[in-house]
């Protein structure tokens, strides 16, 4: 089914797609090129998009993420077994997988390995404060028993919780052994990460659907190659050196189209923007003055300045896109086009004391900046004053975990696979959003059972969202990427995947 | 003899207290710089309780004065620490990272100066005719383009034109030696052509001086050929400046290729140090600044060894 949410766009490469499965696996080797090196493959200690995207093919979890964002088996064997109360998952797990060192993947790996997330990465560590205990149920079956329902537990197995042979695991990886269908054979950093096809791969069944379905590693090799400058991407792209190009300038849309070498993709909605608010010091802990804020600004500008050409973004108030699961109009009446004057109006029921805002921006990312500076102009037009700091993004991601340092940051994410991993609904995440309502919205939430039950609690929380405004929602954007001409069978996916990929010849 | 030795061990005093300063101020200018190695390897999913944690883990609580001492130990005993991102020794990370750096230095110091220096001496015999226009026009050009925009230039017509080369990196796991020098080809000559401007002028100027001097007229009187007086007494006798400036390109070279390296995406020491103050991985930072520091010093004590050669009176 082919998703608006998700994807896609060349009609060539959907007609290329069915076929690519069809073919035997051959010699061909993909060279892809990244944004840059990956910081380390320890996804649990570093849940970087360049790590993820490169981990994908090694690595895999219980379960992933089908086409409509819902979690769906990898190497589990089903969908688990919850008790009547949901506090137990019983997880089946699939029979046959071997892990690339050729030991057979059971219980004990599973725990092992959901310990150690549970440990380190940040998802892991909120799971960990819920599970009362993770326990072994036979050879191939794990038990969750919780201490309180938590309705976002499959969607958090389905990313960065990989599993490995327990005797490997170690605080620092000193090999990366996972049961995915390429094996990592070489590092340089650098220079290249190469993946080899992993021969004793057992796959998962089912029609492709994003992350899950069948997969087959028909190019031998994958070389990720970091290439950290946007240009020189685009031309290995044409000059057939890369056989994929992540994250292109949208300028280079029609040159990549006219090379006759190489195709371009849109993947759409591949992010949203946001300004985030500072609920904890400063000007912004009174809600009226983020209303204002929320009422100042003009999204479509934003994103036009950011974005500059409207293939590449769209305006929606809805935190997540049409086509998902989690799509809903609930609370959006606030998400408008710029009202100065209602604005001023807030501003001045607040008692607004002329106190500049600190808008903290980075040029890392040249669309936060641009965005910026349009906000910037809008808030000043309802009678803000701004201090805009623009800062590289190391400085940024430190200066916003000081409350008394900001009062508006501006980032992007992407769209997760479930609405509680929505990084601001996180008390501790910086904003610090914390309110009464919140709290009452997402235990409804996480008390949910069932899909309905779930997407009725999400239309309550984003209500809530709107409300309390910890943050501005500015707009989705689309993601360029190229692949050769001559390549066939990629579909566009948030961590760009290459199994089910035919290599040129 | 006596006099020389002195002054060398005078020169290798200085030269060492250029380094212990270079370490000092790298350490305090990374210290102070915002930013935190500890979010950044955490992602934007992290907590400031998770962010905490972590530096602890990598011992970045501990008093600056601690992280100084152990860092400086470090140096003492030839250990420029552990990477926080490589997950492997600073030295090691280097070691990775010297062949395409020191490659691309020769290539592109190569031909600088095969360009450099006989046009820079033409230009200045014949000073004043329209092929000297032309060379102190081009010359002006070439110092003020960008080796970047030469770089993707060179990318769009010799890689996407005619694909005589790579558009970028430094091959794959079974490249061989000669393949991987191939891929150095045009980021060389985009180093090459813009540092050849910088000497071409040099030589140029310093012809110029030498050439009005009374030995050169006196070697013409005395009937020596053009040629001879203008490589053996002529250029002999300008070639301390040509030499100073080439000293120069190599250090800068060795230190500054990073724009160019990021460009046609080199895996070598620039480029490291890049991604080292992107994701504020301090080990990386002032282990790869104190090397680079010491090759500059190194290469600039070569540069006064070579005057010695070149001109007997110079004395250290």
């Amino acid at each position: 089914m082919k998703s608006a949410f998700l994807l896609a766009t060349l009609a060539a490469l959907a007609g290329t797609s069915g076929l690519a499965l069809a073919q035997a696996q051959g010699d061909g080797v993909l060279t892809v090129a990244t944004i840059g090196e990956p910081p380390t493959l320890d996804v649990m200690q570093t849940a970087t998009d360049i790590v993820l995207t490169i981990d994908q093919h090694i690595f895999e979890t219980l379960y992933t993420y089908d086409a409509q964002w819902k979690s769906v088996p990898l190497l589990a064997a089903a969908m688990p077994e919850i008790s009547e109360d949901g506090l137990t998952y019983r997880i089946p797990i699939r029979e046959g997988v071997k892990f690339h060192d050729g030991s057979d993947l059971d219980s004990r790996d599973v725990t092992a390995s959901l310990k150690r997330w549970m440990a380190l990465y940040p998802k892991g560590k909120q799971v960990a404060t819920i599970v009362e205990s993770l326990t072994e149920d036979g050879d191939h079956a794990v038990v969750f028993k919780l201490k309180s329902r938590y309705a976002p537990l499959l969607a958090t197995l389905s990313q960065a919780s990989v599993i490995m042979p327990s005797e490997k695991i170690a605080d620092t990886l000193t090999e990366f052994v996972g049961t995915g269908p390429y094996v990592l054979k070489e590092r340089k950093p650098d220079q290249y990460t190469q993946l080899v096809r992993f021969d004793g791969y057992k796959s998962p069944e089912g029609e492709p659907s994003n992350y899950a379905g069948k997969r087959e590693a028909i190019a031998k090799e994958i070389r990720f190659v970091p290439v950290p400058d946007a240009n020189t991407r685009v031309e290995g792209l044409i000059s057939g050196q890369f056989d994929f190009a992540d994250s292109l300038p949208v300028s280079t849309y029609e040159r990549i189209e006219a090379s006759g070498t190489a195709k371009p993709v849109i993947f759409e909605n591949s992010g949203w923007v946001s300004l985030n608010m500072n609920m904890k010091e400063g000007l912004l802990t009174k809600k009226p003055l983020r209303q204002a804020v929320q009422a100042a600004l003009n999204a479509s500008d934003m994103m036009l300045a950011a974005f500059s050409d409207e293939r590449f973004f769209s305006i929606d108030g809805s935190f997540f896109p049409k086509g998902s699961a989690w799509y809903t109009e609930a609370g959006v009446a606030r998400y408008g086009e710029g009202d100065p004057e209602a604005a001023a109006k807030l501003l001045a029921e607040a008692g607004y004391d002329g106190t500049p805002i600190r808008l903290l921006t980075s040029r890392q990312y040249e669309f936060h900046y641009k965005l910026g500076e349009v906000a910037k102009a809008y808030l000043e037009a309802a009678g803000f004053k701004v201090d805009m700091q623009v800062v590289d993004w190391a400085t940024l991601t430190t200066r916003r975990g000081d409350p008394k340092e900001w009062d508006i940051f501006i980032t992007h994410s992407n769209f997760p696979g479930d609405p509680t991993t929505i990084n601001t609904i996180t008390d501790a995440y910086p904003g610090w959003y914390v309110s009464q309502q919140k709290a009452t919205a997402v235990k409804a939430y996480m008390d949910a059972l069932d899909d309905t039950a779930k997407a009725k609690a999400w239309e309550g929380i984003q209500t809530v969202i709107y409300d309390d405004a910890p943050l501005y929602k500015v707009g989705n954007f689309n993601g360029l990427t190229g692949v050769g001409a001559s390549v066939g069978g990629y579909t566009p996916t948030y961590w760009p995947h290459f199994w089910n990929v035919t290599p040129k010849k | 003899m006596a006099r020389i030795s002195w002054g060398l061990l005078h020169r290798l005093g200085g030269m060492l207290i250029v380094l212990a300063l270079v370490v000092t101020v790298v350490f305090i200018i990374v210290r102070v710089t915002p930013g935190d190695p500890a979010a950044v390897m955490l992602g934007s999913d992290a907590t400031p309780e998770d962010i905490a944690q972590l530096r602890s883990r990598m011992g970045l609580d501990a008093p600056l004065i601690v992280q100084y001492g152990q860092f400086v130990g470090g140096i003492l005993r030839g250990d420029l620490g552990q990477s926080i991102f490589l997950n492997q020794p600073v030295t090691q990370a280097l070691a990775a990272r010297a062949e395409p750096t020191f490659f691309l230095t020769l290539f592109s110091i190569l031909i600088a100066v095969a360009i450099a220096l006989p046009v820079g001496v033409l230009s200045a015999v014949r000073r004043g005719t329209l092929f000297d226009q032309i060379v102190v026009t081009l010359t002006m050009v070439a110092a003020s383009v960008p080796s970047f925009w030469l770089g993707l230039m060179l990318i769009q017509v010799f890689a996407v034109g005619t694909g005589w080369f790579p558009a970028s990196g430094y091959g794959g796991p079974d490249t061989p030696f000669l393949e991987r020098l191939h891929h150095l080809v045009l980021p060389a000559v985009a180093l090459g052509v813009v540092n050849s401007a910088l000497i071409t002028r040099f030589t140029r100027a310093a012809m110029l001086d030498v050439l009005g001097e009374d030995y050169v007229r006196t070697a013409r009187a005395k009937g020596a050929n053009e040629r001879r007086v203008i490589l053996k007494h002529a250029l002999k006798n300008a070639l301390i400046p040509i030499i100073t400036v080439i000293g120069l390109s190599v250090a800068m070279l060795v230190a500054g290729a990073v724009v160019t390296e990021t460009v046609f995406g080199l895996p070598g020491v620039g480029n490291l140090v890049v991604s080292a103050v992107l994701r504020r991985d301090y080990p990386v930072i002032q282990g790869t600044l104190l090397v680079v520091a010491a090759i500059y010093v190194l290469i600039n004590f070569i540069v006064d060894m070579l005057y010695i050669l070149v001109d007997p009176r110079v004395r250290l």
